[in-house]
């Protein structure tokens, strides 16, 4: 057994008893199988094809506690945190702090009718089973789905009645203030017919310190339910960041998924949805932002299982410094998936020679009858464009923003979800400038 | 306002600009007209500060400054504009973001104070409406598909709203059809000033109807072959340039007044 995976294991013995619902013999499983799952893969190394380019060397030697903050931990307030909120005027807000839910930081009185948005530290065993639905496929998706299967005890647990709706978007905030720890936080969301939730799901550090966010995410939409997704990366310096999510999406159903990777050391998201009936569409769009060594990995998979649905996948990448990433996009379409359309792109602007992106498009077709296309470059900022902007009395640093926002800022039209789109305009402007 | 002295450039390893002397007055318009490859556009290039065009020797003097010390954007804070014969597409900034800093990057070399946006939108749609520009336009990005008559007149409305002191127009007439071309050629009239100097770079003569030059220069394998007033136009439009091969190896022509 490595280091690594003992250290987890002795974590693992040492938290078990902490962990919540104890009682039940299904979390026991969960947890057990989890652990399987994480202990028999271990770490990957860059010899398995899904890691290739990317290594974990550096986050395998620390050893982090994967104990969840104190409950009487000091906490910042609401009104030092807003000011880097991506909605900060959001009526409803969960906050996390090191991985524990915050009341006093969070706002969740006078929810829609049917919508809840629940803690998973204040679920009785019995309402913590349904978590098990939409959870059930991600868990042995990556080995940190499997890890994070074995010690979940905190995160967003948001239900949608038939034909709800929760609009005024909900801010689903992670903070982490110091280093040294390793959270495993969920967020699981099931939309029962016809209903509609806007969500913006963000990662702030506020630590320079090392720590592990190893998150997973679990969506199911019945048919007909939309979600409205924007997930936000601001990890810190010497941050690790691992995300896996999985949807299913029954027919008619809509999910606009938004991943926006701005900072921190490290971080990998391996994302998929599975088109289940007809109708069903997905937007699958990010963006990742690397500069001095940082380095960003999105793995996606978008599966069309049945006749008649659409997808839209458009990732872009800004790099700068010594920064790297990876985009790898799998499209599969099954041999029934008759009358999909599909499309796929990826651009990348690299504005150092350090710099360095890996984009593969993967696409597996065993349809005959489908509309499928993607597309992939790498760039530098255009000489004659700063040229123009210089010649007209821009200095060279902000005709270089001005050229950068552009690039990046092209992405956000395609957030269909008005105060969402509104929001993410407003951080990116002030990112850019920074 | 501009003397240029025995100005020698290359673009790559090829020598481009072989001797050119010019001497521009505050006031004056100046038409530069010349065969392809004689060397016109490389002499705009040189004046906006384009770095592919490398000097080799000779000088640039603007208002008492070394021009070719300054970077590009100093030349435009400074009052220097080239209309670029092809201007470029920037998808993503905005017209009227790229108006508006350009016109307050140039306010703040001045040390004035920047226009806020209520002041300097009263003064763009005065300019747009010289051009006859739609509004829209304004919000629209820069140059983004509009159409090449469309593009000219938003480089003419930029120097309408930066009022430089020396503009280089090159080759504002290509591409234009008689409509949009009266419409440039009243703009750019309307900014002419006795403080301000133009320079027109031009293959057709055709533009000069419209717009009265004071003088005109043949430029021809990168040096200025005869200069005179508006007639010597006129005259190149009947001759074509042909009959340049004959005097390239002519005496220096030294212009201006």
């Amino acid at each position: 057994m490595s280091t690594a995976i003992a250290h987890y294991q002795s974590e693992f013995e040492r938290l078990g008893s902490l962990l919540p619902w104890q009682d039940s013999p299904q979390w026991q499983e969960w947890r057990r199988s989890g652990w399987a799952h994480f202990a028999s893969l271990g770490f990957p190394t860059t010899r398995h094809e899904e890691w290739k380019y990317t290594s974990l060397a550096a986050l395998e030697k620390l050893a982090l506690s994967c104990a969840p903050a104190a409950p009487e931990a000091p906490q910042p307030t609401w009104d030092s945190l807003k000011a880097r909120a991506v909605l900060p005027q959001a009526r409803y807000r969960a906050v996390f702090v090191d991985g524990r839910f915050s009341p006093q930081l969070s706002q969740l009185d006078g929810l829609p009718a049917g919508i809840a948005v629940r803690p998973l530290s204040a679920l009785s065993v019995r309402d913590s089973l349904g978590l098990q639905v939409p959870l059930q496929a991600v868990r042995a998706r990556t080995p940190f789905a499997g890890l994070n299967a074995a010690f979940m005890a905190e995160g967003a647990w948001i239900t949608a009645a038939a034909e709800a709706s929760l609009d005024d978007p909900l801010l689903i905030l992670y903070v982490t203030t110091r280093g040294g720890q390793a959270q495993h936080v969920v967020n699981a969301y099931h939309l029962a017919a016809g209903s509609r939730v806007a969500v913006a799901e963000q990662y702030l550090g506020l630590t320079d310190e090392a720590y592990f966010v190893n998150q997973v995410a679990g969506v199911r939409l019945e048919t007909g339910a939309q979600l409205s997704h924007v997930k936000l990366q601001q990890e810190g310096g010497r941050a690790y960041h691992i995300g896996a999510l999985q949807a299913s999406q029954q027919g008619g159903s809509r999910f606009e998924s938004h991943s926006f990777a701005l900072s921190g050391a490290f971080g990998r998201n391996d994302m998929e949805t599975a088109l289940l009936e007809p109708g069903a569409s997905v937007v699958m769009n990010g963006l990742y932002r690397v500069a001095s060594r940082e380095f960003q990995d999105f793995h996606t998979c978008i599966r069309h299982e049945s006749p008649d649905c659409t997808s839209d996948e458009y990732f872009k990448g800004v790099l700068d410094g010594s920064g790297r990433a990876v985009f790898n996009g799998k499209i599969v379409v099954a041999q029934d998936a008759q009358h999909t359309a599909s499309r796929q792109s990826n651009h990348n602007l690299l504005l150092s020679d350090q710099a360095e992106v890996d984009t593969k498009p993967q696409l597996e077709i065993f349809a005959d009858d489908v509309k499928c296309s993607h597309g992939a470059t790498v760039g530098q900022l255009d000489e004659a464009q700063l040229f123009y902007l210089r010649s007209r009395g821009l200095d060279p640093d902000h005709a270089r923003t001005l050229l950068i926002e552009a690039f990046a800022l092209d992405l956000l039209s395609s957030i269909g979800h008005a105060e969402l789109r509104a929001a993410m305009d407003h951080l990116m402007r002030g990112h850019a400038h920074v | 306002m501009l003397i240029i002295k025995d100005l020698h450039a290359s673009v790559g390893d090829k020598p481009i600009l072989k001797g050119i002397n010019l001497t521009v007055n505050a006031g004056e318009v100046h038409a530069i007209m010349g065969p392809n490859g004689s060397g016109k556009s490389t002499l705009s290039n040189v004046l906006a500060g384009r770095e592919n065009v490398t000097v080799t020797s000779g000088s640039i003097e603007y208002l008492g400054q070394d021009l070719l010390a300054l970077e590009v954007e100093e030349r435009a804070r400074a009052g220097v504009f080239l209309a670029f014969q092809y201007p470029v597409e920037i998808p993503g900034v905005g017209n009227v973001y790229l108006l508006k800093a350009a016109l307050n990057a140039q306010r703040k070399h001045r040390g004035l104070p920047e226009l806020d946006a209520m002041e300097f939108l009263a003064l763009v749609k005065d300019k747009m409406k010289l051009m006859e520009m739609n509004e829209s336009m304004l919000y629209r990005a820069v140059n983004e598909g509009f159409s090449g008559g469309e593009k000219k007149r938003n480089e003419i409305l930029q120097m309408a709203v930066l009022e430089p002191r020396l503009a280089i127009l090159d080759e504002t007439d290509s591409g234009l059809d008689i409509d949009a071309l009266k419409i440039v050629a009243n703009g750019v009239n309307s900014l002419r000033h006795p403080e301000r100097s133009m320079i027109l770079v031009t293959h057709y003569q055709r533009l000069l109807d419209y717009i009265k030059p004071d003088y005109v220069h043949v430029l021809a394998a990168g040096r200025i072959v005869r200069s005179g007033g508006p007639e010597l136009a006129h005259e190149l439009e009947k001759q074509g340039y042909a009959w340049i091969g004959n005097e390239t190896s002519g005496q220096e022509v030294s212009s201006g007044s």
